[in-house]
């Protein structure tokens, strides 16, 4: 079966010469949901930024779909890739929540009226519909995402790419969003160190560090290694945290 | 709630200005705009302010948020005044005329912009076909503005709770300029981000956007009313004098 993604050999160095990714190989199938968890500076955001093209390395190859990432098939691929920001406010740049859902089907060459189509499914969707008027500065950051989410899904992609979906968001609007993204079918790459909504969403959980992939497996068993998360910096150290004396400037 | 520059406020209103049609209302006043700014004589200028003062009397919005919104001109207007009154080649007709003109333009600003949402206004220009360029930047402007000021504002309370107050000295000088040169850092850290996710929708340089504006014969009868206003202004001038 084709592959939905197909990296090999990936490797990429940021313009200051620190490298972010040394050597990734990673396949995954049409219909799979992952996660891919790492501390901060992992290098899990610019991998995700790899997969439609905003990143492209020298070194080693992106596949999507079958097409390798190059100018040449970059509209297909950002087609076929959505890739949802971490921050909002970057993802929602127009002026009314209608124009920033509309913005990806109108590029696409989509008429009027399936623009207005793919808009209302879209919101319907993530929960928002009757938001369309609404400015993105009078929205909660809870519905920022939601809308940033119905962005990508308003252009109907195979494969969903989401960067940190839960991050600063209260318990109750972290889980309305996890089941939210559960209920969707296309294959999805989910980035965060939120090791409870990746336990929740994903099958198969990799772990990145130092811009190495350092485990692949099912997310049961990642999720139970506690050695592997402890090194990692993505479970505490094991044993207690003693009081330390630091000094008169802190024990006053 | 932090304060937020919104010129939009009473967009939701009803008059005969809100119901106007976008592109119909921003051409018809910005005439009448420059028609005033083009006037040579006080009287027919006073004629001005008080055409501008009825448009934003019909409009509806509050004079009070029309007053607070002029402040800033005023105390720009307001000293120019006193300094063109006292110079030889000005006196205080000339000046008179060049406060009476600022504030009439000025005030036609609110029944021009105020009284529809900022977006509709810049999908007005759009469709008047304003270079693409200059239409996104304002789009962009008035987007980021509130999330810079909202970022500046953090910085500047996270920089109070550590004890700075603002005094007349260099430090408050010096650590002012720094935190707006950090803004300008994130500033463009951010519009990178921002084009990345562009970019990943399928921005190819041109923002497209679905408006439908229909122009009705009133749109164009208020519009032709306005126009003529205009230019029967600047008329009487060059022609009676």
């Amino acid at each position: 079966m084709e592959m939905a993604i197909s990296i090999t050999d990936l490797s990429y160095t940021y313009h200051d010469g620190t490298p972010a990714l040394k050597g990734v190989s990673l396949d995954i199938s049409r219909g799979e949901s992952i996660g891919v968890i790492g501390p901060n500076g992992a290098g899990k955001t610019t991998l995700l930024l790899h997969l439609n093209g905003i990143l492209m390395s020298e070194n080693g190859k992106v596949k999507i779909l079958g097409k390798e990432t190059r100018k040449e098939n970059l509209k297909g691929i950002r087609r076929d890739v959505g890739l949802v920001f971490q921050d909002p406010d970057d993802q929602l740049f127009m002026p009314t929540v209608f124009d920033d859902v509309a913005f990806g089907p109108i590029n696409m060459g989509c008429a009027q009226e399936e623009v207005r189509e793919r808009v209302a499914q879209a919101l319907e969707w993530v929960g928002m519909e009757g938001c369309e008027q609404r400015s993105p500065q009078h929205l909660s950051i809870g519905e920022k995402r939601r809308i940033a989410i119905a962005t990508i899904l308003s252009m109907s992609p195979q494969i969903l790419v989401i960067d940190e979906p839960t991050a600063n968001l209260d318990p109750r609007a972290k889980w309305e969003l996890t089941v939210l993204l559960r209920g969707l079918s296309m294959t999805r790459i989910v980035a965060s160190h939120d090791l409870e909504m990746v336990a929740a969403l994903c099958e198969r959980t990799i772990v990145l560090d130092n811009g190495k992939i350092v485990a692949d497996d099912a997310t049961p068993i990642i999720m139970s290694n506690t050695v592997l998360l402890q090194r990692h910096g993505l479970a505490p150290a094991s044993g207690i945290i003693e009081p330390r004396d630091r000094g008169p400037l802190l024990n006053r | 709630m932090k304060h937020h520059p919104e010129i939009d406020k009473y967009a939701g209103l009803s008059s005969p200005i809100h119901n106007w049609d976008p592109r119909a209302k921003l051409i018809a006043i910005l005439s009448l705009i420059i028609a005033i700014v083009l006037i040579p004589d006080l009287e027919i200028a006073l004629v001005g302010l008080a055409i501008a003062l009825t448009l934003a009397l019909i409009s509806r919005i509050p004079f009070s948020f029309m007053l607070k919104h002029m402040m800033w001109v005023i105390m720009f207007i307001a000293p120019l005044f006193v300094i063109v009154s006292l110079t030889p080649s000005g006196g205080i007709e000339h000046a008179s005329l060049i406060a009476v003109k600022a504030l009439a333009a000025v005030i036609l600003i609110f029944p021009m912009i105020g009284t529809m949402r900022f977006d509709t206004t810049v999908k007005a220009l759009e469709r008047l076909k304003i270079p693409s360029k200059l239409v996104q930047m304002i789009m962009f402007a008035y987007r980021y503005i509130f999330v810079f000021s909202g970022e500046f504002q953090r910085m500047f309370t996270s920089l109070t709770s550590r004890g700075f107050r603002k005094r007349t000295n260099i430090y408050t000088l010096s650590t002012t300029g720094k935190l707006i040169g950090m803004l300008f850092v994130r500033s463009l850290d951010r519009s990178e981000r921002v084009f990345s996710a562009m970019v990943s929708r399928g921005y190819d340089g041109n923002l497209k956007t679905l408006v439908e504006f229909e122009m009705h014969t009133a749109d164009v009868l208020k519009a032709a009313i306005l126009i003529a206003i205009a230019v029967a202004l600047d008329l009487i001038c060059f022609t009676v004098v």
